[in-house]
């Protein structure tokens, strides 16, 4: 039994790639596990975290927030971001007009066959 | 007769369990060649070729410190999931004259997700470490993740929307987003004028920009950033586990590469020389050659691509990239696209 999953135009076969990535996850794992060097110092210098010799900053001073993940990403689109943020007054009517205003041309475009 | 062998079942599960393991091989031979390539570029002597060997053996030797801040288990378990799913790279792309491991079991909709498999582990394991560096590190490989996706998808919708016009007669294997259809009927025999033609190569131009990316390395190393951020999301990575991230970016540049090769240079060596002239045209030296060849045509790649570029350039901004893939690339990959619809439509 072919279980290939067609979408028509694609296709993929999930088991198969799940079954391919257990053996390669077995094969890593031994690799890992019996090549590899498993000992360290636990409780001593070496397990503290590497800030080029600064002392550790308390947990909430260094704690990343969703935010920050996006930092760069939003630093980069400024431009969009500075234009799309004015859209957001926080007034509720404002965002009924633009659902109303969006509505619109995506009726004018499947309706009017565009 | 060798084709006849690969479609035993056992035959092919061997051959798709050895494949990628001969990858981490070429991965760090290649990585090998580039390191010295690189050095003689810039005038310097650089380490023998088998140096990466050298540094994953040692790297397994070396202590595997886990850090009192870390997940542990999470710690522990992404370079494996890098290496495993870097490894299943290597099971949907056609390697020179033999079909892909799976060929016909996942198209290039699967390789773009797999592709994007082993930064996301990376990016969990920075996260997992429990410290500063590798957290920044971990967000700029996500900002750079979500940058650069949107160009290369856009060129697998090009190459789709092109294969789609094909009559499905034309080959034996018809699905738009098939590799083996794509590594049979070369790309530049399906754009019917020059339009296309100009379309594929800005195509191309974006794929070849956005391969140091999908790599990490410069001038988008800004996830590791060496003299930053020291080596951002692997900082605290060392021993064993740093062995795995090691070997499975082998294995993903090597991988990219051959996906650039049977996308844009699928072309084999008997369609350019006729090899079957020569008397020794036995099967087994057809299949030697065919595979050098591409083997030759991946490195090129490889070199040009990674190598060149990451000698060349300094590295940009996290910022920059966002920018750089989100306007600059994205914008060229939907103009390659609109020049291949225009191409498909008959417009030109």
């Amino acid at each position: 039994m072919d279980l290939t999953l067609l979408t028509g135009y694609g296709f993929w076969n999930p088991l198969l790639w799940l079954a391919f990535l257990l053996i390669f996850g077995g094969i890593s794992y031994f690799l890992w596990a019996l090549r590899g060097n498993p000992a360290y110092k636990p409780g001593t210098e070496q397990v503290k975290p590497f800030i080029s010799g600064n002392p550790e900053p308390a947990k909430d001073l260094v704690h990343i927030r969703a935010r920050h993940i996006y930092w760069g990403f939003v630093e980069g689109l400024r431009g969009y971001y500075s234009f799309a943020r004015k859209m957001h007054t926080g007034d509720v009517r404002d965002y009924a007009l633009w659902y109303l205003g969006v509505g619109v041309v995506v009726l004018i475009l499947l309706v009017g066959g565009i | 007769m060798i084709l006849e062998m690969l479609q035993d079942p056992l035959v092919r599960v061997a051959f798709a369990v050895l494949l990628p393991i001969i990858a981490i091989f070429l991965g760090l031979f290649y990585k090998g060649l580039d390191r010295k390539l690189s050095a003689r570029l810039t005038s310097r002597i650089g380490p023998p070729i088998r140096q990466p060997f050298r540094d994953v053996r040692k790297l397994f030797l070396k202590e595997n410190i886990v850090p009192e801040n870390s997940i542990p288990w999470m710690f522990n378990a992404m370079p494996l999931v890098a290496m495993a799913t870097s490894l299943t790279l290597l099971l949907y792309i056609p390697f020179g004259p033999f079909p892909a491991p799976l060929e016909g079991r996942g198209d290039l909709i699967v390789l773009l997700y797999l592709l994007a498999m082993q930064p996301l582990a990376m990016a969990l394991g920075g996260f997992a470490s429990g410290s500063p560096y590798a957290s920044v590190g971990a967000q700029r490989e996500m900002v750079l993740m979500m940058s650069y996706e949107v160009p290369l998808a856009t060129i697998i919708v090009g190459f789709a929307y092109l294969y789609a016009s094909v009559p499905a007669a034309a080959s034996a294997v018809w699905a738009p987003f098939s590799l083996g259809m794509i590594a049979q009927t070369p790309v530049w025999a399906v754009v019917s004028g020059p339009v296309g033609i100009i379309g594929l190569l800005i195509l191309l131009g974006v794929l070849l920009v956005v391969t140091p990316a999908e790599l990490v390395k410069i001038p988008f190393d800004i996830a590791e950033a060496e003299t930053e951020i020291a080596e951002g999301l692997l900082a605290e990575y060392s021993g064993r586990n740093l062995a795995m991230f090691y070997l499975s970016d082998a294995v993903r540049s090597f991988a990219m590469c051959a996906i650039v090769v049977v996308l844009f240079f699928p072309h084999t060596l008997s369609s350019l020389v006729p090899l079957t002239a020569y008397p020794w045209n036995t099967e087994p030296v057809l299949f030697t050659l065919e595979t050098l060849w591409f083997l030759l045509k991946v490195f090129i790649v490889y070199f040009f691509a990674v190598t060149l570029v990451r000698t060349s350039f300094a590295r940009i901004k996290v910022d920059q990239a966002a920018k750089f893939f989100w306007l600059h690339m994205t914008l060229a990959a939907l103009f390659g696209l609109l020049l291949i619809y225009l191409d498909v439509g008959g417009w030109f």
